[in-house]
């Protein structure tokens, strides 16, 4: 079974072209990072794959789990078992934390023709998971996102990252407006969730990130295309010179 | 039937006949109308109104007070069935409902100026068939639920007055079970004295053929407390106009409205707040939402007199468009005379935030139940401001409101 390759794939937005014949195949089990100056189209790439409806593919396959993710729309990527965390999570005020998650792991077990989690279930396995990340009780009460801190935000993107159990997650600059310590709770976060049968694409500015999380491959990405791919050692050289050796 | 057939035909069925004045009031408006002798083009009654359309009804009314009814829960907590417009007289140590009589015409005419130029206050003035008088008591703590039932066919035009006593503390609910091609034009009097505490929750949805013009005039006296709530699900026309004076120090008002329109419904609001009073705190906030090829308006008006420093007033308007057919006119005034006060006013309509809807999906949520989701925030925390009961009612018709619009 071919986990994810992205073949030839080729995106616009409002005519101009952001990826372009990007390849890039993921493996179970696989941390990939990838690096990039601005616009050289990462963001973009996370919001394909996940569905955005703003871009427009003009060509390509992405193969996830033997299907064509590109014929699915957003949620069925979703329940599929792809899981974006935002780079700027939205502020949604009125719709609570906690009927909203649970909506969202029980569309998911539908889709796989699961039963769906009861009311009760779900409350102790959110608590647990919460407790986990440092996240108070208090704070599964509130709206989503709203009038959370940066680091409160990125917190929450791991904590639906846990209940949703996806088996591939992308991470959108996910270290962009954290201080050390929301870093650390981040990535211990994700280091926690990693095993054999998951998959992370980490898209990041900064080696510091990648120091906690230890991907098996990093890649640079310019004009919309990988222009080289290697370990971690790709990182430390982007940290030292920029991109301009790309 | 012509305007002029249903006014002359039915002249003897209209309350307050044997009055000169009224009579000659009634002269002068009916010529108005046929004059269409109105400002079409900045006069607020006339938003999404026709004075043709108006003009056209078959006028009928019979009172019939052997249905209406008044129902003790418990010591507190009275149900009140006004049929075809008329009560059931009535009273005991907390509240006195009573029909209009003759006595009530000196209050009729005493009522406020604000309605000047108000189509819709002339038409209940010239075919004004019905009323009632509640007058609630001194000190009492009362629930009452006031159930407006109108038969097919029926016109309704009412004037009410209320009285909240010194010190009353009240929740007044109204609901309207319209039938079928009713029409109803309703104007409420309000008054609530010193240090009376009153929740008032205007619950509407009824059928397309019907109509419903609700108006009200609430007056507040020192340290008085008015929270209006309306909710609208109708499929019918429904015109909300709320006026509050703040006329005593230390009083508040605030008029809370949301609206939910699809198909071809059309709705009108304006809420007016005077602030006649120092220290006193207002607060306009309506909410619609929006499908299909329907239509709303709203005018909210604050108006601060030249002595009522330390004024606080509020507005705020917010509307969500389901589709590029509706249309949502939103139109804010403040008028500040003086000069140690704070007001503000917003409004934001647009369709759903396409970035809230897209994190939604994101997390395996279908567009359908996204869309419910965010729709229903919209109202989320106005929720819980109410009573369980009514919060519970209220969600039940959103519930449906949002079953019909996302197929």
């Amino acid at each position: 079974m071919i986990f994810l390759n992205i073949n030839n794939l080729n995106v616009s937005i409002e005519g101009k072209k952001i990826l372009n014949d990007f390849n890039i195949t993921i493996n179970e089990g696989e941390v990939h990072a990838l690096m990039g100056p601005n616009g050289s189209g990462k963001s973009t790439l996370a919001n394909v794959l996940a569905g955005n409806e703003d871009y427009e593919v003009n060509s390509g396959k992405v193969i996830f789990k033997d299907v064509d993710l590109l014929d699915l729309n957003i949620e069925e990527r979703a329940q599929k078992g792809l899981f974006l965390a935002f780079q700027y999570p939205v502020e949604i005020p009125g719709v609570n934390i906690t009927p909203f998650l649970h909506a969202s792991i029980n569309s998911k077990l539908k889709n796989e023709k699961k039963p769906e989690i009861d009311n009760l279930s779900f409350t102790k396995l959110l608590r647990k998971n919460a407790e986990e990340l440092g996240i108070s009780s208090d704070m599964l009460k509130r709206s989503i996102n709203t009038g959370f801190s940066g680091g409160e935000k990125k917190r929450y993107e791991i904590l639906q990252m846990s209940i949703l159990n996806p088996e591939f997650a992308v991470f959108d600059e996910t270290d962009s407006g954290l201080d050390v310590d929301a870093l650390r709770i981040v990535t211990e976060g994700i280091n926690k969730f990693k095993n054999p049968k998951n998959s992370f694409l980490i898209i990041t500015h900064y080696q510091k990130l990648l120091e906690y999380i230890h991907p098996d491959y990093v890649h640079v990405m310019r004009n919309g295309k990988i222009v080289k791919s290697g370990d971690i050692s790709l990182a430390t050289e982007i940290e030292a010179s920029g991109y301009q050796n790309f | 039937m012509t305007f002029e057939n249903n006014f002359i035909n039915h002249s003897k069925e209209y309350i307050f006949l044997d009055n000169d004045i009224l009579s000659n009031q009634r002269k002068k408006i009916f010529k108005k109308i046929i004059q269409k002798n109105y400002d079409k083009k900045n006069n607020e009654s006339l938003k999404n109104i026709t004075i043709s359309d108006l003009s056209k009804f078959n006028y009928f009314y019979k009172p019939i007070q052997e249905k209406s009814q008044v129902s003790l829960i418990d010591d507190f907590n009275y149900e009140i069935k006004v049929v075809n417009g008329i009560c059931k007289n009535y009273e005991d140590d907390n509240i006195e409902i009573r029909n209009l009589t003759s006595l009530d015409f000196k209050s009729f005419l005493n009522q406020d100026n604000s309605n000047v130029d108000d189509i819709i206050i002339d038409f209940n003035k010239i075919f004004l068939n019905s009323g009632f008088f509640f007058n609630i008591k001194s000190n009492t703590k009362l629930h009452i639920r006031l159930i407006h039932d109108t038969s097919d066919n029926f016109t309704i035009f009412q004037n009410n007055f209320i009285n909240f006593k010194k010190k009353s503390e009240v929740q007044l609910e109204d609901h309207f079970n319209l039938t079928n091609n009713s029409i109803n034009n309703i104007n409420y009097n309000i008054s609530i004295e010193e240090y009376a505490v009153i929740k008032h929750n205007i619950f509407q949805n009824f059928a397309n053929s019907n109509k419903l013009y609700l108006t009200s005039n609430t007056v507040c006296e020192k340290n008085s407390s008015y929270n209006q709530n309306t909710y609208n699900f109708s499929d019918g026309f429904v015109r909300n106009f709320h006026h509050a004076y703040l006329n005593g120090e230390f009083s508040n008002a605030s008029l809370y409205g949301c609206f939910f329109l699809k198909n071809k419904n059309v709705c009108s609001n304006k809420t007016n707040i005077i602030h006649n009073a120092e220290n006193c705190v207002s607060d306009q906030t309506y909410k619609g939402i929006l499908n299909d090829y329907s239509k709303a308006n709203y005018y909210s008006n604050t108006f601060v007199s030249e002595n009522a420093q330390k004024t606080e007033g509020y507005q705020l308007s917010k509307g969500i468009l389901l589709t590029d057919n509706c249309s949502f006119f939103s139109k804010p005034e403040l008028k500040i005379f003086a000069d140690d006060v704070k007001c503000s006013h917003g409004s934001t309509i647009g369709p759903v935030d396409e970035s809230a809807l897209y994190y939604l999906r994101s997390r395996g949520i279908s567009k359908n139940e996204a869309m419910k989701m965010i729709i229903s925030s919209f109202i989320e925390e106005d929720l819980q401001n109410l009573d369980k009961d009514i919060a519970e009612k209220i969600s039940n018709n959103l519930s449906d409101y949002l079953n019909c619009l996302v197929k």
